[in-house]
């Protein structure tokens, strides 16, 4: 646990120093538990989720970095790998694959991969992984896009 | 009560011419004024004797407190020091006839050649006594002035004391121990918190005294500002440091009672720079794998200085631990830690294959070995 605490802690100054490093990435902890933390991506270029904003959720245990970081969509995101309803994200870094020389910051990365490069093999939203599978790319990519606009984007009047 | 009994002589005086009076009544009167002028006398003697007691009580009580003990300590060494004024004036009578700083002085050097039998010290008493009381009487007002000087006088005199390192613990004895070698109490509460209470009590407490301490004790109190300097030398001693905080004591006293700024220009370039002692490379090299991020991110690829997983620093066993061929670098408590979950690096997720050992069997790389060896070391 104390390790877990000094190892956020200084992803926090690592943050906090390279806050402008990654434009894509904004990380920002919980005030008042360093367990919970808070990031903003980008959805990334020519892909259905651009310009949009999308929420993550982190929930640290307390075996970090032992153990992965709980990381869920906010945001809601039409992604054949995230669950429509809960934002739950199927990411095999954040199961199984996960490595303690990862970082917070480095699974928001994998998360904006993740986005670019969906997986419909293994889908949490079935809907989204059956267009893909079938093919229909121009069908994944305008509902993907739709909800980008409804949900990741700034409302306009 | 003194006033009182003054009064009472006159009222006895006219009554009796009035009423008619026998010469035994006259004779008790007159008995009476004298017994009332025996009794002022008495009272008199009583209320000094009381003021005496109320002293030595609150000069036994002082110490106690820990917050006070410093002026405690400091009525104390005025106390004794009104002694040994009182007895050097009985042993010289002939000599000195009114209590003057010099009989302070020669007090003060009998007592210290005495305790301490050191010949360079009494002399040193001297030089700053001879410096204090004439700044003392020409600018009463300003005790700060005064002190500068003292204080410059003492640092002149500690400056060349100090610059003889042989000579640094036995002078610095020398000046606590002639002052303070009646008091052992005081003296080591004074080590305890001189730190403390130095600036507080170097701009406050001398100006107070100063101001309404009587005349007997302002011609003692050349003696006990010299005790509180010489105070100092001995603690500094005693915290290894003695040249700089002693001019730094000094040099505290002037202006606001507070040490120098870093960029102050009066600041003596011998002093040591507190920057430069924080970014000390034994300090800095310590820390810098978890306190500088950019230190250990700089060097983190050839050599990571804290390890990735729990942030903690690593020590030498650590870093010449090296698990895997991928070249990642934990220390071995993480090790151990995944040995016991996965078994896999962080770095190349590949599984350790029961650990360095067995690494160290397939390959013969002088890195594996070393890193069998060490954690050997460490197991056992």
């Amino acid at each position: 646990m104390q390790a877990s605490r000094a190892r956020l802690f200084k992803e926090y100054k690592e943050v906090q120093r390279e806050k402008t490093a990654d434009p894509d990435i904004q990380l920002v902890c919980d005030d008042s538990n360093i367990f919970k933390w808070n990031a903003l991506v980008k959805g990334p270029s020519e892909t259905p989720y651009e310009g949009g904003i999308f929420q993550l959720a982190f929930s640290v245990p307390e075996q970090y970095p032992l153990q992965p970081p709980q990381v869920r969509f906010l945001t809601k995101i039409f992604h054949p790998n995230v669950h429509f309803k809960t934002g739950e994200i199927c990411l095999d870094i954040l199961k199984n694959a996960w490595s303690p020389a990862w970082t917070l910051q480095s699974v928001c990365r994998a998360i904006i991969a993740l986005m670019a490069h969906p997986e419909p093999d293994s889908p949490l939203n079935c809907d989204s992984g059956n267009l893909l599978r079938s093919g229909d790319i121009r069908g994944f990519q305008s509902m993907a896009r739709m909800y980008t606009k409804l949900a990741a984007m700034p409302k306009k009047s | 009560m003194r006033n009182l009994e003054m009064a009472f002589v006159p009222l006895d005086l006219p009554r009796p011419p009035m009423v008619l009076v026998g010469a035994a009544e006259f004779m008790a009167m007159g008995f009476r004024k004298i017994s009332v002028a025996r009794k002022a006398i008495s009272t008199a003697m009583v209320s000094d004797s009381i003021a005496n007691a109320s002293i030595s009580i609150a000069a036994k009580d002082f110490p106690r407190k820990k917050r006070a003990n410093r002026s405690a300590k400091l009525k104390q060494c005025k106390l004794d020091a009104r002694r040994e004024q009182w007895l050097s004036q009985v042993k010289n009578k002939g000599c000195k006839g009114e209590p003057d700083a010099s009989v302070v002085v020669d007090a003060h050097n009998q007592r210290g050649q005495s305790i301490e039998n050191l010949e360079i010290m009494p002399r040193e008493d001297m030089k700053v006594e001879s410096v204090h009381p004439y700044s003392d009487l020409d600018s009463p007002s300003n005790s700060p002035t005064s002190h500068t000087s003292i204080a410059l006088g003492s640092s002149t005199v500690s400056g060349t004391n100090f610059s003889g390192s042989s000579g640094d613990s036995s002078s610095g004895s020398s000046w606590s121990g002639s002052v303070t070698g009646e008091d052992e109490e005081g003296d080591d509460e004074c080590l305890d918190d001189w730190e403390a209470v130095a600036d507080a009590l170097a701009a406050t407490n001398d100006k107070k005294e100063q101001h309404t301490n009587s005349s007997l004790e302002e011609h003692i109190h050349p003696i006990d500002s010299p005790p509180e300097l010489a105070h100092r030398p001995a603690s500094q001693i005693v915290t290894l440091c003695p040249k700089p905080e002693c001019v730094e004591k000094v040099q505290m006293v002037p202006p606001t009672g507070r040490a120098w700024k870093p960029d102050d220009t009066f600041r003596p370039q011998s002093l040591p720079n507190l920057s430069k002692q924080f970014s000390f490379p034994m300090n800095s090299g310590r820390h810098y794998g978890c306190g500088g991020v950019t230190w250990g991110s700089n060097n983190a690829p050839s050599l990571p200085s804290s390890c990735p997983i729990c942030c903690e620093d690593l020590d030498f066993t650590d870093s010449t631990f090296l698990p895997c061929l991928c070249g990642f670098r934990l220390c071995l408590f993480c090790h151990k830690r995944i040995l016991e979950e996965d078994g896999r690096c962080p770095g190349c997720r590949k599984q350790y294959n029961g650990g360095p050992i067995v690494g160290e069997a397939t390959l013969d790389g002088g890195g594996l070995r070393l890193a069998r060896s060490c954690s050997m070391v460490t197991r056992s």
